[in-house]
């Protein structure tokens, strides 16, 4: 082949990549697709709710906790005659949001009614802030009501005129008692104590691990200055420095924690009661000095049904309801009078304060700032300092 | 082989140690073989075993209890049998297009000059040179900008599996077709057939495990595929691998032990039923002879 | 449809290669025209605005140097053993096998169809601190007494071997396969050692097949994420996982798609290099 390029050659290759860049943009403009968003309309009778795994009440952990009778989501289908189409496919936050953002900022529909965000994240802001989503139609949320004031308005969504909570976890601490002698009581001593050194994890997710370093410090997690979290990435970094923490890890810390791969994490409530009966020396707790509080949050994203969104979401704001799907999660509820519910339906699990915490656990649990995990440079911070 | 001037050693002079490493010598090679094979299923074994585990709760990794309850309940993790069909079916699918495209490319490639051929040979190892994530998301972008003729689902995972197998098809079968004797094409030829016949009875005949072993790493491909059908999947359709990753969120049901370890399973089995049938054709054109 | 060719022999390449290619071009090309696009926007989700930022290459890459030279180190390494380990075991599949080859051939991608995470997390097991494998390592003293093997550039390495490991083998079982085992007979013949035979023979005519499984396995691993994110720490991570972060968590889809430019550029180049040190011809025929 001719190695010299003639000026006819460079001029055609030039125009062909000229043209290739130009073509997508062009695509671009031409998008917008015809999956409209059908907002307002009629009730549909099916409801297609995307959640994370393990999220919902099924039969057998309505059976291992007590419970009798037809799964929420079939009450739900006899009550209003609306069948309930569950998916499981939220496998994180970010990757959930990349997969559907490039539709939904076409103003496309994505197939479902409802879906979830983590308010410890940065996308239930950018859900409501690029118009992602809809509105609820309240007049059909009487049970709306019920919800308890701490999430009555959160950074994110003010007038909750976008989201209602689906479950709460906590960020506390696990360990292995075998392998750490003793408990684990702070973050301090996850990242000085020298029996620890080398067999610490920390979670990937910037508020969870952030979050507790934070109130660690003695700062406050709910309204994060430039100051405090300067101070709380310097505990970290110099735990990394120093060789005291092993890794980062996603949600997937429960088996190598309790297989021995390390001793002691940063772990939520949930999983280690699992965990618990595969290795009984598997503890949690939440830091003296106090835990992080996160909350799922429904949305009706755009091409989704509000009526019957909104439907759905009043039946599970009845505390009956509410109830029997913490019972049968294990995650905390944010609807009034669940407790009382639950301890009808089962007195010892109702008295359970990992998942109906009295005001006084309340008190040591704090929410995440929305303002940090929404701030590009923090998030930068944050991932320099996982080496991405 | 002797020649009238060597010696015969007795065979007790050779000594045991001499024996030995002959021996040694002659099977070592096996050996090898078998180990690295062990290396290789090694995960799969423990799979295969976790599956008969009886876990006390949602993990399964420390073994409690022999049970057959997983191999009995296999589907009634919600979704795991469509999950299942759908990377089956199109890993089938796309494995068969992409090794019939690759192959013409690679015949192109190897056995023709013309202009563009050193800029194709480099563009076809453009795609396993970028990234699956954003390779999976512009796609996506592609899918999103032509809805009127593309719905995400089963359409859109096949088109985007066969796209990032062709490439590899192509450079497997390459290493076939390079040094690839043409006389006997010549030969086929000067005996009066066409280019297709040509193709159809010499060519294509010695260039069939080439194929073969192309597709089966294309299908392995696509089986196993994550990131880009995670992103050009849709809402409605699943594959396994996307199961799977979603579930070990929280913890792996035993169930996908079951799964995984009966596609394996069935593998095999088809593979000795190959080895048996091929024993009997080889026995039949003894016999025949 | 024969006469067809031989009165056009000159579209005859076109023709073979044109379903192929307008596959690639409509479905890969078209998207990758897009990721260029992106990759000279500037600002945030939301407000990205094309300005023609070449700014994003150079930040990107003095930014993520290191990543990217390790990743290419790491994937340098799995290669290499990919190739020793498989080379061996190709050879007796192509010619000591008989009619089991088929059945060994399906034993090297059989680890495919359990899904990445499931063989990643048994060897997790396997390989674990309590776990019988370490143990033993360590009672003949090759591991520390609290030393062990997982969450280490040495995982992560094992990890992008064990996974590639089908790339190198069939490609290389392709071209050992196809040898004539008259040709060492021949060889034998003419008072050649078996060493000799390997060596003189069998090697040369395998090389297709070694150029071809060295591109398989080297290129993609260069641009592997998983391994480093199970098997690794933040000391070995790889340019996959910065894109990866960068794409997902940072919404910096500039820089996502800049770095991923300047990673097939580098292995363009490293692509170039090879086929100037190996020759052309095992790359084209």
């Amino acid at each position: 082949m001719n190695p010299r390029l003639t000026r006819q050659e460079l001029l055609r290759r030039g125009a062909a990549g000229g043209a290739l860049l130009a073509f997508p943009s062009l695509l671009a403009a031409c998008g917008g697709g015809d999956g409209g968003s059908e907002s307002s309309g009629e009730l549909k009778d099916v409801l297609n709710f995307e959640n994370w795994p393990y999220y919902m009440d099924t039969k057998e952990t309505r059976t291992a906790a007590g419970l009798t009778g037809p799964t929420t989501l079939e009450q739900f289908d006899q009550e209003k005659g609306i069948k309930v189409n569950y998916y499981e496919g939220i496998d994180s936050n970010d990757g959930y949001f990349a997969k559907i953002q490039g539709q939904l900022s076409q103003g496309q529909g994505i197939g479902r009614d409802i879906i979830v965000a983590t308010d410890n994240s940065q996308f239930p802001s950018l859900y409501v802030s690029e118009e992602y989503v809809q509105k609820l139609d309240k007049s059909l949320i009487p049970n709306f009501a019920n919800l308890i004031d701490a999430q009555q308005s959160p950074g994110f969504d003010p007038d909750r005129s976008y989201s209602l909570p689906w479950l709460t976890g906590i960020d506390g601490i696990g360990w292995n008692e075998e392998l750490t002698g003793g408990p684990v009581t702070s973050m301090t001593q996850l990242f000085t104590d020298p029996k620890l050194k080398g067999k610490v994890t920390l979670l990937t997710e910037m508020a969870d691990t952030l979050g507790l370093v934070l109130i660690d410090n003695g700062d406050d997690p709910t309204d994060v200055s430039d100051e405090a979290f300067d101070r709380a990435i310097k505990s970290v970094q110099d735990a990394l420095d120093a060789g005291q923490i092993l890794k980062f890890t996603g949600n997937d810390y429960g088996p190598p924690l309790a297989r021995g791969d390390f001793a002691a994490c940063v772990a939520w409530s949930g999983d280690l009661a699992q965990l618990v009966l595969e290795n009984e020396n598997l503890k949690w707790a939440v830091p003296e000095k106090g835990g992080i509080i996160w909350t799922d949050n429904m949305f009706i994203p755009l091409g989704g049904s509000v009526p019957t969104a909104s439907t759905y979401m009043n039946f599970v704001y009845d505390p009956k309801i509410a109830a029997q799907i913490a019972l049968g999660t294990g995650y905390i509820s944010s609807v009034k009078g669940v407790k009382d519910e639950a301890l009808k339906l089962d007195p010892k699990a109702g008295s359970n304060e990992l998942v109906f915490p009295s005001d006084q656990t309340l008190a040591n649990l704090h929410m995440n700032d929305p303002n940090m995990v929404s701030n590009a440079d923090f998030i930068t911070t944050w991932q320099s300092v996982k080496g991405q | 082989m002797t020649t009238a001037v060597e010696t015969i050693t007795p065979r007790s002079r050779v000594g045991v140690a001499a024996r030995t490493w002959g021996f040694v010598k002659r099977h070592a090679l096996t050996v090898y073989a078998l180990l690295a094979v062990v290396y290789l299923i090694l995960p799969i074994a423990v799979v295969i075993l976790f599956s008969f585990n009886a876990p006390k709760s949602n993990f399964n990794y420390v073994w409690q209890g022999f049970t057959l309850d997983n191999w009995i309940t296999w589907d009634e993790p919600l979704g795991i049998s469509d999950a299942v069909v759908t990377s089956l079916e199109v890993g089938f699918l796309a494995t068969i297009v992409a090794t019939a495209l690759g192959t013409l490319i690679a015949l192109a490639i190897v056995r023709h000059r013309f202009r563009g051929r050193g800029a194709t040979n480099l563009l076809v190892f453009l795609p396993m040179s970028t990234p699956e994530i954003v390779l999976g998301a512009s796609l996506l972008t592609l899918f999103i900008n032509t809805t009127a003729v593309f719905q995400l689902g089963f359409v859109t995972i096949f088109i985007a599996h066969v796209m990032f197998i062709v490439s590899f098809v192509v450079v497997t079968v390459k290493a076939r077709l390079i040094g690839f004797d043409r006389h006997l094409e010549e030969a086929a030829m000067d005996l009066g057939a066409n280019e297709v016949t040509t193709f159809r009875k010499v060519t294509f005949p010695l260039i069939a495990p080439a194929m073969l072993a192309a597709a089966l790493l294309g299908f392995a491909l696509s089986i196993d595929d994550f990131v880009i059908t995670y992103f050009n999947a849709g809402s409605q359709t699943q594959t396994f691998p996307l199961y799977v990753w979603v579930t070990a969120q929280r913890a792996l049901p035993p169930q996908i032990n079951v799964v995984a370890s009966a596609i394996f399973l069935v593998a095999i089995a088809l593979a000795l039923g190959n080895v048996f049938w091929q024993y009997r054709t080889a026995k039949r054109s003894q016999g025949a002879t | 449809m024969g006469s067809f060719f031989h009165q056009h022999p000159r579209l005859t390449p076109y023709l073979l290669l044109l379903p192929g290619m307008a596959w690639l071009g409509f479905f890969f090309l078209i998207p990758l025209g897009y990721l260029g696009y992106q990759s000279l926007e500037s600002g945030t989700y939301g407000n990205f605005e094309f300005t023609w930022e070449f700014s994003n290459f150079t930040n990107a890459f003095t930014d993520y140097r290191e990543q990217l030279f390790r990743s290419f180190l790491y994937a340098g390494v799995a290669t290499t053993v990919a190739l020793l380990l498989s080379y061996p075991l190709v050879y007796w599949i192509a010619f000591r096998a008989g009619p089991w080859r088929n059945l060994f051939l399906l034993f090297i991608v059989a680890p495919f169809f359990v899904t990445y995470l499931v063989r990643t997390l048994a060897w997790l097991s396997i390989l674990n601190d309590q776990g019988p494998v370490i143990g033993f390592l360590r009672d003949i003293h090759v591991l520390g007494a609290d030393e062990g093997l997982l969450y280490s550039t040495f995982a992560v390495i094992a990890g992008i071997t064990y996974n590639f490991f089908p790339f190198m083998a069939l490609p290389l079982y392709v071209s050992l396969e196809q040898i004539d085992p008259r040709l060492l007979e021949a060889a034998k013949d003419l008072y050649a050692s078996s060493t000799q035979a390997f060596l003189r023979v069998t090697l040369p005519l395998s090389a297709p097949g070694i150029v071809a499984g060295t591109l398989l396995t080297f290129i993609p691993a260069a641009g592997d994420f998983i391994n480093a994110a199970l098997l690794g720490t933040t000391q070995q991570t790889m340019i996959g996982n910065v894109i990866q972060a960068k794409f997902l968590t940072s919404l910096d889809y500039p820089t996502a798609a800049s770095l991923s430019f300047i990673l097939m550029a580098m292995i363009l180049v490293a692509l170039l290099v090879y086929a100037r040190v190996v020759g052309t011809e095992k790359l084209t025929g």
